[in-house]
């Protein structure tokens, strides 16, 4: 049943970018985009039902044997028969991703044909958009590395296609390679963990890892290598420390591109894949230290970086690296559901952010930069609305979606005594809130900056548009309620559910600290909201300019992404360049002086042997020419053109190897 | 009795197979090998491989040879085509194949595999269908884009010309 | 019960009846149809030895031989009739643009 889901999307892709390029309508093309992931979905939502009425917790579809069973060496000397099947794995966990990813993505592919609607390139679009949505399935629903591996590349390949999807924009093209090439340095790292998995236990199904890591297969260096390799591959992928560079640039790509790939769910996959293994993570110990620490410093780091961009886009990108920073403190901490419950939420509110970012960037004919926003309040009323009640989820305002969950990973760090890594987590959130709110009062507060022309044409967007954003407004605003912790008379019914798949959470806290800690998290989120209506409305940003001013030194360093990308440029990609430069070096200096007097050399001794050359080696050269002429003249006789001929060739042939064979081996 | 009605289709496939390459005219030839191949059907089913005796009388007595038939009527009736050639070898032409024979059919005395214990009720369709399905899923996708290449190639072979311009 | 070795022998016969058709006879269509002979005699091999080893295996592999040999005939085929249509005729010793 499950396994239907991901066929969907694989025909959609197929048909609009096998026939819909040429053949297919506008009308037909955003039909079967938008048709193809509403079945899907429709195919998610009954399997989830079906799950939750079944009495099996995992259920495993096979299609087909990929690797027939072989035999393997293990690390500790042992065989071990290993075989790979193309299988699908549908658990709880499986089936929050494949909501997430087919409902979100529903939504935004229903966006895409306003957001689209005057593209010429349409097909190809939506061809991607849909090849994304499979992959990215695939990636969810694998039951077993190789299958994910699949999945993982795949997703890779489309968010490739789609930020570089206007290739004509150097830009684009630059930001596209750019994504490739660092999530291959990732990617790198988690093959290389599926490999020591494969060395060491012999299998790469994920329930048996799970397993075989839970009955102490595994000794804890093994795992700590397999899991930090794995985790690397989840940095490249996710945008964390050290490999995030990548994301801000990916905002090149269409915008729908952006809240479905680099929000809502491909940069979600590595928060899913070390979910997925959590038991190994676990295991290891040591790597869900690095995991707390990696998340939390992420999600400062990123949120400092918020604080100062202007592009929009950017604020919002350097917001989801942040924000998957916490998913990430979530897991580190030991509360996978807590991760995966952000996960969700976060799909909601920043797919939200960012369909209505795109939304403002419509009405003003693609203007990105906020400096030439202001006052859109009136303007573009339903899209303010619903970028409010996004910014107020991911403030972390009580009630609203992504308090609960956020909240649950502050507690969760907390209670497991990464206290540092909370405390990160806490500013973090105060950050959130203030650049999230200096967003809004940039964009719809304060004195309408921008372009004559531009605000001629500002215009609310259709509502093929408006209404994804209303059911994801919804979403953002109540989703949250299916993780209501018990504290506030909820169930935590969410956790519950994944605890067949990510396991039982350990650490709790006493009701009056989790209550404190609550108090505080609300408290600071407050008043980073209060705090950016003081700067930015009150003042009209007057203290920001003045801050900038004072820490001049310190406003370019964050302004200018801490000059990591320059970092990059220059010791990577320069070291290389530099290396390049100098084998060009000695290649000029050495090994062209040497050439050069070879040459010159040769020039003198050429003088001497031409007299040589006439006499004895033009009569030498004549008499091999001769030689050969009168060999080949009986050696074509062998060429008889003849079929038969050759078919006797083989005959003979066979006989020969027949014979090495018998008596050679 | 199996192996009573094992030696009649054989030598009734050896004896036509005989003819296929002997006869002058290739109607004749096409002929015997319906014959041969009906008879090799015949061997399979003495063999228990129910499904590839079916195979063989439809892809193969209903395919194959019907297609020979109607190649040869397309290509031509009345052209006489010497049955033998005259320029060659003899002696090589003889003197190879029949060492192959030699040295195959010795190596199959030699390595003669052990038979495996199990019911003499034949193999079933079943374990066959799962088994290709399963272990041999690979095998046989390649097998069906083998196909559609050939169909693509042979169509193309056989077109009087790819465009006007190129005569 | 049908022994091995009667098996083998037929396979073996009608290899090689099929391999000195393609060597000796000069009619193109004739020398097909002996490739058929080749294929059917290993298919003789492969159904014995999967009846003889209780393995569906020597059936499927059969079956990819068939599927080989419907598709050389296809092929065969097309190279015929292009062939024809050139030279008018269909004696293989005229097709002997590889003469050295």
């Amino acid at each position: 049943m499950f396994a239907w889901i991901p066929l969907f999307p694989l025909l959609g892709a197929l048909a609009n970018g096998l026939l819909g390029i040429k053949y297919f309508s506008r009308k037909a093309v955003q039909a079967v985009g938008v048709g193809s992931v509403a079945l899907s979905f429709l195919a998610s939502a009954a399997s989830f039902v079906a799950l939750l009425r079944g009495s099996e917790e995992v259920l495993v579809a096979r299609l087909f044997s990929w690797m027939t069973p072989s035999l393997v060496p293990l690390a500790g000397g042992g065989k071990a028969s290993f075989a790979v099947d193309l299988a699908f794995r549908y658990d709880s966990l499986a089936a929050v991703m494949t909501l997430v990813v087919t409902g979100v993505g529903l939504l935004i592919h229903v966006y895409s044909v306003g957001y689209m609607a005057y593209d010429r390139s349409l097909a190809r679009f939506f061809a991607y958009l849909n090849l994304f949505t499979f992959a990215m399935l695939v990636l969810v629903l694998g039951a077993n590395l190789a299958v994910l591996f699949v999945g993982w590349e795949g997703v890779g390949l489309c968010s490739y296609l789609l930020i570089g999807f206007w290739f004509s924009k150097d830009s684009a093209a630059a930001a596209g390679k750019k994504a490739f090439l660092t999530n291959r340095v990732g990617d790198f790292g988690f093959i290389l963990g599926i490999g020591v998995l494969l060395f060491v236990l012999g299998t790469i199904d994920l329930g048996s890892i799970n397993r075989l890591a839970e009955e102490g297969a595994l000794t804890k260096g093994a795992a700590t290598a397999a899991a930090l390799l794995l985790f690397l591959g989840a940095t490249g992928k996710s945008a964390q420390i050290p490999l995030y560079t990548w994301l801000p640039d990916a905002m090149e790509g269409p915008t729908p591109v952006s809240a479905l790939i680099h929000a809502a769910t491909m940069v979600t996959a590595g928060v899913y894949m070390v979910a997925r293994l959590h038991v190994l993570f676990t295991f290891s110990g040591v790597a869900l230290d690095v995991i707390a620490l990696v998340g939390a410093g992420t999600a400062v780091y990123a949120a400092t970086m918020a604080l100062v961009q202007f592009d929009i886009k950017r604020v919002l990108a350097y917001s989801t690296i942040s924000q998957i920073g916490y998913m990430f403190l979530g897991l580190g901490s030991g509360a996978y559901a807590a991760g995966v419950f952000h996960l969700m939420t976060h799909a909601f509110f920043k797919g939200l952010l960012f369909l209505a970012a795109g939304s403002v960037i419509h009405a003003l004919s693609g203007e990105q930069d906020m400096r030439k926003m202001g006052g859109l309040r009136s303007r573009v009323p339903t899209t303010y609305r619903v970028f409010l009640v996004g910014a107020l989820a991911i403030a972390g305002v009580p009630g609203l979606s992504g308090f609960f969950s956020k909240d649950e990973i502050l507690a969760s760090a907390f209670a497991s005594g990464r206290t540092v890594a909370w405390a990160l987590g806490v500013l973090g959130a105060g950050m959130t809130a203030f650049y999230i709110f200096r967003l809004i009062f940039l964009t719809f507060f304060g004195a309408e900056r921008m372009d004559e022309a531009a605000r001629r044409h500002c215009h609310e967007s259709p509502p093929v548009m408006t209404v994804p954003l209303r059911i994801l407004a919804f979403l953002s605003a109540f989703g949250g309620f299916v993780g209501l912790p018990r504290l506030l008379g909820g169930g935590a019914w969410f956790a519950t559910f994944l605890e067949s798949s990510t396991g039982r959470h350990a650490g709790h806290l006493a009701a009056g600290t989790e209550a404190l800690l609550m108090a505080l998290s609300v408290g600071i989120g407050l008043a980073g909201i209060y705090g950016a209506y003081v700067v930015y409305v009150r003042k009209k940003g007057a203290p920001a300019f003045r801050l900038k001013e004072r820490f001049g030194a310190l406003h370019r360093l964050v302004f200018r992404k801490y000059f990591v990308d320059e970092f990059y440029d220059g010791v990577i990609v320069g070291g290389v360049l530099r290396l390049g430069r100098l084998a060009s070096a000695f290649d000029l200096k050495v090994i062209d002086s040497l050439v050069d007097g070879a040459a010159a050399l040769t020039r003198r001794l050429s003088k001497v042997s031409i007299v040589f050359d006439g006499r004895v080696v033009d009569g030498a050269v004549n008499g091999v020419g001769a030689v050969h002429r009168f060999v080949s003249r009986l050696l074509r006789q062998v060429q008889t053109g003849y079929v038969y001929n050759y078919a006797l060739a083989v005959v003979f042939g066979l006989v020969i190897i027949i014979s090495l064979v018998v008596t050679v081996f | 009795m199996t192996f009573a009605i094992f030696l009649l289709f054989a030598l009734m496939a050896v004896f036509s197979a005989v003819m296929v390459i002997t006869r002058k005219n290739a109607m004749h030839s096409v002929l015997y090998l319906a014959f041969t191949v009906l008879s090799v059907a015949g061997v399979f089913f003495t063999l228990q491989a129910e499904y590839l005796g079916a195979i063989q009388i439809l892809v193969y007595g209903g395919g194959i040879v019907v297609l020979y038939i109607f190649v040869i009527i397309i290509v031509n009736l009345d052209e006489v085509v010497p049955g033998r050639r005259k320029l060659m070898p003899k002696v090589f032409i003889f003197a190879w194949p029949a060492l192959l024979a030699l040295q195959v059919g010795f190596l199959f005395l030699l390595n003669r595999p052990v038979p495996r214990e199990g019911p003499e009720g034949g193999l079933e369709f079943r374990a066959m269908a799962e088994m290709l399905f399963t272990s041999y899923a690979l095998p046989f996708e390649i097998a069906s884009v083998l196909l559609l290449a050939v169909l693509i190639g042979a169509v193309l072979v056989a077109k009087r010309r790819l465009s006007r311009g190129s005569d | 019960m049908v022994p091995i070795n009667a098996v083998f022998a037929l396979g073996i016969a009608l290899f090689f009846l099929g391999l000195f058709g393609v060597l000796l006879r000069k009619n193109l269509v004739v020398m097909l149809m002996s490739l058929e002979l080749v294929l059917n005699g290993i298919n003789v091999i492969l159904a014995g030895l999967g009846f003889h080893l209780r393995s569906p295996r020597g059936s499927i592999f059969a079956i990819f031989v068939v599927l080989m040999a419907v598709a050389e005939a296809a092929v065969g085929f097309a190279l015929i009739l292009s062939y024809f249509r050139r030279k008018k005729t269909y004696d293989i010793d005229k097709l002997n643009e590889l003469k050295g």
